[in-house]
C-alpha cells in the first residue's frame, strides 16, 4: 500500500503532487476542519454565527495552551498523563493561596494574585522537575512515571481542598484573566494568553539551541547522546516547560470557573493528547510544529462545541472524543506512509 | 567484521554467564523481597492494630486481593508482549453495565428461567469485553500505532458508552440468584470469589508456560522481528492478547456487578492504576518479554494489604492514590536500575 502511494506521488501531475506536500506537511485536518465546520452550520445554522465563532476560538485557546503544553513533551518521544491533574492541583493550590491572602477580594488583592500566580508556576515546575528527573536522569518509562504522578496529583488536589471547589476568589482575577474580560477593548484574555505562549514556544523551539535539541532527542535520541549535547537537562526541562505552560493554563481555568476546582483536570489528559496529536504532532517524537497545535485544538473545540449545539449527549461525545483519539493516531499513521 | 564475530563469540559465554547469574540474583531478590515485607507487614499491622488479624478482615483481603489478581494477570499478557492496556478499567465499567441492563431485559422476556437468564447476561458481558479487546487489538497489530494512545482512545469510549447507557445511574433488579446466592455464595467460609479466581491463575499460569499461546507470547514481547521472521503469526496473537486480557477484565467486571449487586459506570475507576501497579511490583517488565502470573498474584495480595492496611489506620481514601503513584514510580524505578545495572 505505501509503494502504490509512493509512486503515485512521485508520477502524479502537478496539482497532485502539491496536494500530497500539503497533506505530508499539514495532515488531512485543514480540509476536515473547514467541512467540519460548514457540515455543522448546516445541521444548525447558529453554527456560523460571528459569536459562536468566538465562543470556538475562545474554548480552542484554553486547549491549545495546554496541548502545546503536551507537545514539548511528545517531541522528545515522551509523553505526560499527569498533566490534567497537574491543572487540578495548581488550579486548588492557587485559589487556596489567592483565598488566604485576600478572601472575597478583601485585602491586599495584587498581592494576592502575584503570589497565587507564582504559587501555580511553583508548583507546576515542581512537578515537571519531578517528572523529568525521574524520566531524564533515572531513565524510567514515561508513561509510568506520569501515571504515579497522575496518582499523586490527583490525590493532593483532593487532599488540601477537602475534595470542595475553593471559593471566594478575588473578583480582580476574573475580571483580568476571565472569559468576560477583554485586553485592550477587543482581545479576550486566554486568547491573548495562548497567542503570546505560542510565539513564545514557536521562538524557544526554532530558535534556541535547547528547542533544537528536543527535537533531535525525539528523532534520534542516540545522536543527541553522542552528539555532546546536555541532553539530560534538555530532556528534564521539556517535563519542566510542559507542566509549567499546563500551569499558566490552570490559571485561566481558574479565572474563568471563579473557583479553585480540583477535578476539573481529569479529562483535560485526553483532549490535550487528542488535540496534539489529531494536529499532526507525532507520537514517534521530533515532529511537530506550534502550527498544528493550533489546528488539533480548533479541531476539537469544532466537535465539541458543534455536538453541544447539536444536543448530542455529553456521554456519547466522550465516546466520539475517543474515536477521534484512534483516528488522528490512524491519520498520523497514514501521513508517514505519504511521506515516505 | 570478522573480528568483530570471534570476539562476540568469545564475550558472549562470559556475558550470558554473567547476565545469568544476576538474573538468578534479580530473582532471588524479587521472590525473596516481596513476601518477606508482606510478613513484616503483617506482623507490624497485627499489633499496630489487633482487628487486622481477624477473620472477617483477612477474608475481606483475599476477596479485595482476588478480584486485583484477576485483573493485574490480564495486564500482565499485554505488558508481555510489549503492551500497555489503559483501557482494562473502563472495560470493567461496560462490562457491568452490560450485564446488568442485558439480565434486566431479558428477565422481563423469560420471567421464570433465572440461570438463561444470568447465563446470557455473562455473555453479553463477556462480548462487551471482546469487543473492545478485538478494537485494540486489531489497530495496534495492524496499524502498528502505540497501544498507548489507542488504549487511552478506547477507554474514553468504553466508559462513555458505559455513562451513556446508564446515564450515570447505578442499574439494580438483576435475579437475586445472581446477586445474593451467587454474589455473597461461600464455600467453606471463604468467597466463591477467591476460588474463581484461583481456577483462572492456575488456567492462566498453565497458558503462560505449556502452550504454544503462552510461548509466543514471550517470543514476540523479548524480540518482535524475530518472532515474525521465525514463522510466528505476530499479528493474530497480538490480537488475541488484548482480546484475552479484556476478556479476563470482563470477568472482573462481572464478579464485581455480582458482589455490589448492581451494574455501575463507576465501577473499576482505580482498577486500571492498580492492575498496572501490581504487575510491576510482580516483576512484569514494562519492555515486554517478562513477567510470571506467580509474581503479579504476589503483587497484587501486596497491594490489598497496604489498601487494608490504610484503611484500618484510617488514612484518607484520596491519600491512598498518593501512595500508589509513588509505588507505581518506585517499582519500575527498581527494576530499571536493576536492568540497567544487569546490562553493564
Amino acid at each position: 500500500m505505501s509503494d502504490q502511494v509512493n509512486v503515485d506521488a512521485s508520477s502524479g501531475s502537478g496539482f497532485y503532487k502539491m496536494m500530497m506536500g500539503f497533506f505530508a506537511s499539514y495532515g488531512f485536518l485543514p480540509v476536515i476542519l473547514v467541512f467540519l465546520y460548514l457540515g455543522f452550520g448546516l445541521v444548525e445554522p447558529v453554527f456560523l454565527t460571528g459569536a459562536n465563532a468566538q465562543n470556538i476560538i475562545e474554548q480552542a485557546s484554553y486547549l491549545i495552551v495546554l496541548a502545546t503544553a503536551q507537545m514539548f513533551v511528545l517531541l522528545t518521544r515522551g509523553f505526560d498523563l499527569s498533566l490534567g491533574v497537574v491543572v487540578s492541583v495548581v488550579s486548588v493550590a492557587s485559589a487556596m493561596v489567592m483565598v488566604s491572602i485576600a478572601p472575597e477580594g478583601e485585602g491586599p488583592v495584587i498581592l494576592a494574585l502575584t503570589a497565587g500566580i507564582f504559587t501555580a508556576l511553583v508548583v507546576g515546575a515542581t512537578a515537571g522537575g519531578i517528572n523529568g528527573i525521574c524520566v531524564a536522569y533515572f531513565g524510567i518509562n514515561p508513561f509510568v512515571v506520569t501515571l504515579g504522578m497522575q496518582g499523586i496529583a490527583f490525590g493532593l488536589a483532593t487532599t488540601i481542598s477537602g475534595g470542595f471547589p475553593v471559593f471566594g476568589l478575588p473578583d480582580t482575577l476574573i475580571n483580568t484573566l476571565g472569559q468576560g474580560a477583554t485586553w485592550f477593548g477587543f482581545l479576550s484574555p486566554p486568547v491573548g494568553v495562548c497567542i503570546i505562549i505560542l510565539l513564545l514556544s514557536h521562538f524557544v523551539l526554532n530558535y534556541t539551541v535547547f528547542g533544537r535539541s528536543i527535537y533531535l532527542l525525539g528523532s534520534n535520541p542516540r545522536a543527541a547522546e553522542v552528539g555532546g549535547l546536555p541532553w539530560r537537562r534538555h530532556n528534564m526541562m521539556a517535563y519542566v516547560l510542559c507542566s509549567t505552560i499546563a500551569a499558566i493554563g490552570a490559571i485561566l481555568i481558574t479565572a474563568r470557573t471563579g473557583t479553585g476546582e480540583p477535578s476539573t483536570g481529569g479529562g483535560l489528559v485526553l483532549l490535550s493528547i487528542a488535540a496534539a496529536v489529531a494536529g499532526g504532532v507525532s507520537l514517534r517524537g521530533g515532529e511537530g510544529r506550534v502550527i498544528h497545535v493550533v489546528f488539533g485544538g480548533l479541531l476539537v473545540s469544532v466537535l465539541s462545541v458543534g455536538m453541544n449545539l447539536a444536543r448530542i449527549d455529553s456521554f456519547l461525545q466522550q465516546v466520539v472524543l475517543g474515536f477521534v483519539v484512534v483516528g488522528a493516531v490512524f491519520l498520523d499513521r497514514l501521513r508517514l506512509r505519504i511521506r515516505l | 567484521m570478522r573480528g568483530n564475530t570471534i570476539m562476540e563469540k568469545i564475550l558472549t559465554p562470559i556475558h550470558k554467564a554473567e547476565s545469568r547469574q544476576s538474573a538468578v540474583m534479580r530473582r532471588l531478590m524479587v521472590l525473596g523481597l516481596l513476601p518477606l515485607l508482606m510478613i513484616v507487614l503483617c506482623i507490624v499491622l497485627g499489633m499496630i492494630e489487633p482487628k487486622f488479624l481477624r477473620s472477617a478482615n483477612l477474608i475481606n483481603v483475599l476477596r479485595n486481593a482476588s478480584f486485583l489478581m484477576l485483573i493485574a494477570s490480564g495486564q500482565m499478557m499485554v505488558l508481555i508482549i510489549g503492551g500497555f492496556d489503559l483501557s482494562i478499567g473502563a472495560v470493567v465499567a461496560l462490562t457491568s453495565v452490560t450485564t446488568a441492563l442485558s439480565m434486566n431485559a431479558l428477565i422481563a422476556i423469560f420471567p421464570d428461567s433465572y440461570l438463561l437468564v444470568i447465563s446470557l447476561g455473562v455473555l453479553a458481558g463477556l462480548g462487551a469485553g471482546a469487543a473492545v479487546g478485538l478494537l485494540n487489538g486489531f489497530v495496534v497489530a495492524l496499524m502498528k500505532v502505540s497501544p498507548f494512545m489507542v488504549t487511552l482512545g478506547t477507554l474514553s469510549i468504553a466508559s462513555g458508552l458505559a455513562l451513556y447507557m446508564t446515564q450515570g445511574v447505578p442499574v439494580y433488579g438483576m435475579p437475586d440468584l445472581f446477586t445474593r446466592d451467587f454474589g455473597r455464595m461461600r464455600i467453606f467460609n471463604l468467597p466463591v470469589v477467591i476460588y474463581l479466581t484461583a481456577a483462572m491463575l492456575i488456567l492462566i499460569w498453565w497458558m503462560m508456560n505449556h502452550t504454544k499461546f503462552g510461548k509466543y507470547m514471550y517470543a514476540i514481547g523479548s524480540n518482535e522481528h524475530a518472532a515474525r521472521v521465525s514463522g510466528v503469526k505476530v499479528t493474530f496473537y497480538i490480537v488475541a492478547t488484548y482480546t484475552a486480557c479484556s476478556m479476563v477484565a470482563a470477568l472482573t467486571g462481572i464478579l464485581l456487578t455480582a458482589r455490589v449487586g448492581s451494574g455501575e459506570a463507576g465501577l473499576g475507576a482505580t482498577l486500571m492504576m492498580e492492575s498496572i501497579a501490581a504487575a510491576v511490583i510482580g516483576g512484569v517488565s514494562l519492555r515486554g518479554g517478562v513477567g510470571r502470573v506467580e509474581m503479579v498474584a504476589l503483587g497484587a495480595l501486596f497491594l490489598a494489604l497496604v489498601t487494608n492496611a490504610m484503611n484500618l489506620l484510617r488514612v484518607d481514601s484520596k491519600l491512598q492514590t498518593i501512595v500508589i503513584g509513588v509505588v507505581i514510580i518506585l517499582a519500575v524505578g527498581i527494576e530499571t536500575y536493576q536492568s540497567k545495572r544487569v546490562k553493564r
